[in-house]
């Protein structure tokens, strides 16, 4: 399992390379190589490593291992076709890993890049309907439950489309320089982690492409069922360049934008559910 | 049961108490514990803040009176997380809830700012009203399938739970918990002291993660 967490990582941290490439190319950039962020996570690992005098030391330091660890687990009940509602749970608590990470260097740019994190939260968080929505039609929550219904009633991309878009818009508002970035918005400098530096940065890096693998694989593997590696590893290029493309042309939005066209497709997405709810169960 | 959070691993019976570890509820358990021992082993940070206009800065420094008192009430509100994450009583998960949003008020009451202390006593009020709607769906769980547990309720024996005590349920835990999502009142979760401003929204969102689950059953 060791080697499949590296290689999960690696394979990450170039999708986002590749996010950053693409991002860059219709900006008619050159933009940096496409493996820009594993050579970024190497050289952080030996850049000099402080703890500012300003940051709750211990906080500081265990966040780093904390984001780690949690996407490790994920990773993990992914791989073995656990339950979606703990990859979920894990996913909105890397929100409160950001606050932390926020909070904890007492930077005014960590500490804002921190609010606004739990203030996208609030609008994240009822997005989960989508995962309720999944279990009316498959009545379980368990991967592995969920894609053998899908190779007897056929993917749930086309049964359940609505739910589909709410999820893209999940992994969306994770990606980097996306319309949703307000966590480490520019004016915040790097905002969350504007204070995280050297190894402390290259944890942060580690968990970031964790992060990316587990949330498009989960996308893949709920969505369009078992497939084969190759297929998924396409898969998971051709979500990461359509991601890319509505990162390049939409400006990052206001958190107060931001947060109002999560509720409203959160209001939409609560509908869809209170239809299937009455329609799906007798 | 086995279909949401995975199949229970240790199931721990007071009577009709019950106490659970499914990979769902140690997975929540475990993130309560470490970020509670987070809270007892890190020192608050000094909150910088840049003079507006100029060069100047400050740094917020708090005393070691509001520290331990932050910190105990941090510590307590990790272990009524810790409660909610693994209890198999729909009662003793709202009970759980109801002590974590008192917690909560108490994180942040106790620091020296006007602002704050207002933002805290709104949540306050917010969080007594919601233990109305928080107590009677455990109510309404009881007469209506005459069983508090989660895992008879899982079993499809009983009858269905009303549609109303789940949403009495969810707006009860809404209340409770929106401490760190409270947007309008940001003094709250900017509020220097990171260790225990953390546990707050580390606790409201742990609970909104479990009652997803628990409205699932029954």
């Amino acid at each position: 399992m060791i080697a499949e967490l590296v290689l999960a990582m690696l394979f990450g941290l170039l999708l986002l390379g590749i996010h950053r490439k693409v991002i860059a190319r219709i900006q008619r950039r050159p933009g940096p190589p496409v493996w820009q962020e594993i050579l970024h996570a190497a050289k952080f690992s030996f850049k000099t490593t402080w703890v500012p005098a300003t940051a709750s030391g211990a906080l500081f330091a265990g966040i780093v291992l904390v984001a780690v660890g949690i996407w490790t687990a994920a990773f993990f009940v992914m791989m073995t076709g656990g339950s979606l509602l703990i990859i979920f749970g894990i996913y909105m608590l890397h929100k409160i890993v950001e606050h932390a990470f926020g909070l904890s260097s007492g930077s005014p740019y960590g500490k804002f890049g921190g609010v606004r994190s739990v203030i996208s939260a609030a609008s994240e968080i009822p997005l989960f309907v989508s995962v309720a929505v999944i279990g009316l039609f498959t009545g379980s929550l368990e991967l592995t439950e969920i894609t053998a219904w899908e190779a007897v009633h056929g993917p749930l991309f086309f049964t359940a489309f609505p739910a589909v878009v709410a999820m893209y818009l999940v992994l969306l508002s994770k990606m980097p320089f996306g319309p949703f970035s307000i966590v480490e918005s520019k004016e915040l400098v790097s905002g969350y982690k504007t204070e995280h530096f050297g190894a402390w940065r290259a944890g942060l890096e580690v968990c970031n492409g964790l992060k990316t693998t587990v949330l498009l694989a989960t996308f893949l593997l709920v969505f369009a069922g078992q497939l084969p590696v190759l297929w998924m590893v396409i898969g998971m290029i051709l979500l990461t360049v359509s991601l890319s493309f509505a990162c390049a042309v939409t400006p990052m939005l206001s958190p107060f934008d931001s947060v109002t066209i999560q509720s409203l497709v959160t209001a939409l997405m609560l509908v869809y559910a209170g239809i299937v709810f009455t329609g799906v169960l007798p | 049961m086995g279909s949401l959070g995975g199949i229970p691993l240790y199931v721990l019976e007071f009577g009709d108490e019950l106490v659970y570890f499914s990979p769902y509820t140690i997975t929540l358990f475990l993130l309560a514990l470490t970020f509670t021992l987070l809270a007892i082993v890190s020192r608050p940070e000094r909150q910088v803040d840049v003079a507006f206009g100029g060069d100047a800065y400050t740094t917020k420094i708090i005393s070691v009176d509001e520290m331990r008192f932050r910190r105990f009430m941090a510590i307590a509100c990790g272990l009524a997380s810790m409660g909610a994450m693994v209890t198999g009583d729909v009662f003793n998960f709202t009970l759980f809830t109801a002590m974590v949003g008192i917690t909560n008020v108490g994180i942040v009451a106790a620091v020296k700012s006007p602002h704050v202390q207002d933002a805290a006593y709104q949540y306050g009020l917010v969080a007594l009203s919601a233990t109305v709607p928080l107590f009677g769906a455990a109510a309404l769980y009881a007469a209506a399938t005459g069983s508090l547990s989660m895992i008879e309720l899982a079993k499809g024996t009983l009858p269905a739970v009303p549609l109303v005590a789940k949403a009495l349920l969810v707006i009860g835990v809404v209340g409770e918990g929106m401490a760190p999502f409270y947007a309008a009142k940001a003094e709250m979760f900017r509020a220097p002291g990171a260790p225990y401003v953390i546990m707050c929204s580390l606790s409201s969102l742990l609970i909104f993660l479990r009652v997803a689950e628990v409205v699932m059953i029954g």
